[in-house]
């Protein structure tokens, strides 16, 4: 299915739930406790940038501000919003949507903006971090609770605690089994599921997902993978590589996608229109839509439940505000390594402080273990499509 | 003779302890390097609780102001330019790129290059990008960096948000005792703690004496001076500098004298100042007008009070944590609301800084709340702080020219 069409698919499944009297939800900030939206009876929805909106808005948004909220923004002014109950802005993350939730709340002072502050965490040796953005969390829900006159419902929350729970499991499994055999299922359908749930988060996308893993399953099984895959899915959540044994017949190139809030699905759709190339040399990518939720550790229900969704939330690999660079570079090193990848694709979103900051750091990283890098400025339009693509074509033509 | 006739013509007027000034940055570069020789010199951000790293006997130094020499000495396109060659966007704090470039290349920037640290303190209360930054020249120099956490706040700061704060203040503390191998003790952290809170006050008097008409400081007089209170506050010298500093406001203010010869309009400034271009507010001063008032420096009026090192932590963390950039938008609106009627001013110009996300986004929204709230017009200029090459002298020109039609 075609990026545009995944696009749209998701915006009718949205309407659809609309529809049938649902209360949704968006959030921005891919790291949300979805199980306390739940709790409350709501269906959270990560509203992201989309390609073809027409931007503008000069009067409320300088033409710095990050290519990612120019295009939220001019989807609200636009008109091209559904009806949200409330929108989720993030507090900490980056200066940009930390502004961009203030411009909001004037704007477009009838809509409802709710905020989720996060801590900077930095490996510090005690608990303050979680126990902050469990007060958080805690406060929202009772701000969910008075706004809405939507109660926090123990039983509602343990059934999210489960469901949310299949669909990391789900799909760091797909994750996995593509770092071991990528053909074995194609990028752009793990990253449509993964959207596909984060954007309609229902019994439905689940049961897509878990039809994909069982027959990805089967396959394994057949290759006699399924070992190897389970050790490569440990490895990533636990970041010792050890036990991994990649296959001897793997394909190159194998590729990396690393980079923050670039949309997966459109990095897969840049990639089929490589000629001579398929998207199956991207073994992984690291992104904030992609790896980064994906491989976030789920609440546990034997801790309190607003400590264990700030933990949960803390746990996204690899985000910028969550854990040192020295640290992220060596997390990205083990995993380059030891799984056995030639190529990184970094890429920038326009105006993006972190990606910016972060991507030479990641240059330096990937010379040091001689994986080749190229960096990719994109904003969410894909302006300028035709050039990316030919430096991509160009850059995998030197890789092989 | 001529001399004193061609200052005399000059639209405004220098200050005597600019030459103070001087030699604080002198001694300062001087104690900066020994302290970086001895292996204790700490970086800090402009919004950092200095008065820790001070009482714990750390050399510190201020890669901001670093930053705004490089603007100042119209090198800035070139400094950024070396960060820019090690693969940082030209779209980035030029603060930052500015630190990065003469770390990289320190023989090049013999003025606005710091002395190697060995501690990297950031605290983000300014922003997100310092955080960023910090790791990037900790990666270059090997230094640690301490990030102390600060969660912006709406209006108030709730229990949880102090907490944290507070725990962060403390494993700062922790900190530089164990990797510099020394302790905090009571009577030096109030003594560091009584001397800021002079400095502090010392400024904020000085400050207010520009509420005065005509105003004894124009916004560069007021962006120069600022530097001790930022770094040093918390030193003796820091003391000194500013009881001068009072003394010549305060005797302007006697005489009546201005910092600008013939005022006739009162501007309010909101941004860090283009650094390559001060000669702005002097070219304005050739036409009346002055900027009795900006929101950066008077970011820089937080106040200990403390007594015994407790409650100098809770004075940190609520000092800290609420410091203008820290706030929302509607905390941003009001200060720049009750500048503008504390210091009679008739308009107000925001910078948009490129540079500066935090300080800049959401200027177009506040720059309409302001004017519908106090009636009083303002204009958005763009440009750099210290990137003089996103910089048009004309535009802005003319966005200046239509604000004051509308006031002369
Ligand atoms: S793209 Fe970057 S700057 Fe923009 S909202 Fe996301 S993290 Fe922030
Ligand atoms: S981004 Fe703004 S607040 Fe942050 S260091 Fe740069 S100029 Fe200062």
């Amino acid at each position: 299915m075609s990026y545009e069409g995944v696009i749209e698919q998701s915006i009718a499944g949205l309407k659809e739930l609309l529809k049938s009297g649902e209360e949704i939800i968006g959030y921005i900030y891919p790291h949300v406790p979805l199980e306390l939206f739940m709790a409350h009876g709501f269906t959270p929805s990560l509203v992201r940038a989309l390609p073809g909106v027409a931007s503008g808005f000069e009067e409320s948004l300088q033409t710095f501000a990050c290519s990612y909220i120019r295009n939220l923004y001019s989807q609200r002014a636009n008109g091209q919003f559904l009806t949200l109950a409330g929108l989720l802005f993030p507090g900490n993350t980056c200066d940009s949507l930390q502004n961009l939730g203030d411009i909001w709340s004037v704007r477009f002072h009838d809509d409802r903006v709710l905020r989720l502050t996060y801590p900077v965490i930095r490996y510090n040796q005690d608990d303050s971090a979680t126990k902050f953005l469990a007060e958080e969390i805690r406060l929202l829900s009772e701000k969910l609770s008075k706004l809405y006159n939507r109660p926090f419902l123990a039983e509602n929350y343990d059934a999210a605690v489960d469901f949310v729970q299949e669909f990391h499991n789900g799909t760091q499994f797909l994750y996995s089994a593509r770092v071991i055999q990528p053909e074995i299922i194609s990028y752009s359908e793990v990253v449509r599921l993964v959207r596909t749930f984060l954007t309609i988060p229902t019994a439905s996308s689940m049961s897509e997902i878990k039809e994909t893993v069982s027959m990805v399953q089967n396959k394994a099984d057949e290759l006699g993978l399924s070992d190897s895959i389970e050790t490569v899915q440990k490895a990533i959540l636990s970041g010792d590589y050890t036990k991994v044994k990649l296959p001897d017949d793997l394909v190159s190139p194998r590729i990396v996608i690393a980079g923050g809030m670039v949309e997966p699905q459109a990095i897969a759709s840049l990639m089929n229109e490589i000629p001579n190339f398929s998207e199956s040399f991207i073994v992984l990518d690291l992104l904030s839509f992609g790896f980064k939720t994906v491989f976030t550790k789920s609440p546990t229900k034997s801790d309190d439940p607003f400590i264990a969704m700030a933990k949960s939330v803390l746990s996204a690999p690899g985000e910028p505000t969550h854990e040192g660079l020295s640290y992220r570079m060596n997390a990205m090193k083990d995993l380059l390594e030891n799984l056995s990848i030639q190529g990184l694709i970094v890429c920038e979103q326009s105006f993006c402080d972190p990606d910016q900051f972060e991507a030479p750091s990641i240059e330096k990283a990937a010379c040091e273990l001689d994986v080749r890098t190229i960096r990719l400025p994109l904003d969410p339009e894909l302006s300028d499509r035709g050039r990316i693509e030919t430096r991509i074509q160009s850059f995998l033509e030197t890789l092989e | 003779m001529n001399q004193e006739r061609a200052s005399e013509e000059k639209p405004y007027r220098r200050l005597e302890t600019q030459a103070l000034l001087q030699q604080i940055a002198l001694r300062h570069g001087l104690e900066a390097m020994e302290a970086s020789e001895n292996g204790h010199l700490a970086w800090v951000t402009s919004g950092f609780p200095v008065e820790i790293p001070i009482a714990l006997d750390m050399g510190v130094v201020y890669p901001e102001q670093a930053g705004a020499i490089v603007g100042a000495q119209k090198i800035g396109p070139e400094v950024c330019g070396y960060a820019e060659n090690l693969g940082y966007s030209q779209d980035l704090c030029s603060y930052a790129r500015a630190s990065i470039g003469s770390t990289e290349k320190p023989d090049e920037v013999p003025i606005g290059s710091l002395p190697t640290p060995q501690l990297l303190l950031a605290c983000n209360n300014i922003c997100g990008t310092v955080l960023r930054w910090y790791d990037a020249i900790s990666e270059m120099t090997g230094a640690p960096v301490f990030l102390l956490d600060t969660p912006p706040i709406d209006k108030v700061q709730l229990p949880h948000n102090q907490a944290y704060v507070r725990r962060g203040v403390e494993r700062l503390i922790e900190f530089i005792e164990s990797h510099f191998n020394r302790s905090l003790e009571d009577g030096r952290i109030r003594e560091v703690a009584e001397l800021s809170s002079r400095a502090t006050k010392l400024w904020i008097r000085a400050l207010e004496a520009c509420k005065n008409k005509p105003s004894p400081l124009n916004c560069a007089d007021r962006f120069l001076t600022m530097a001790p209170v930022v770094s040093s506050r918390g030193t003796e010298h820091c003391v000194e500098f500013y009881e001068s500093f009072v003394a010549e406001v305060e005797e302007r203010v006697k005489n009546g004298i201005g910092a600008i010869r013939d005022e006739r309009v009162r501007l309010l400034w909101d941004n860090i100042p283009p650094w390559h271009t001060l000669r702005f507010f002097n070219i304005l001063a050739s036409r009346g007008v002055v900027f009795p008032a900006d929101t950066y420096t008077h970011a820089w009026t937080g106040n200990m009070v403390g007594t015994d090192t407790l409650s100098i932590i809770d004075e940190v963390v609520e000092t800290y944590s609420k410091v203008y950039l820290n706030m929302g938008l509607d905390a941003k609106v009001d200060k720049m609301c009750q500048l503008i009627k504390d210091y009679d001013l008739d308009g107000f110009v925001m910078f948009s800084v490129r540079s500066c996300k935090r300080y800049s986004l959401g200027q177009l929204v506040s720059k309409e709340l302001v004017t519908e709230r106090t009636g009083v017009p303002g204009v958005i200029i763009e440009g750099d702080m210290v990137d003089s090459r996103v910089y048009n002298e004309a535009q802005i020109e003319t966005r200046v020219d239509a604000l004051l039609e509308m006031l002369m």
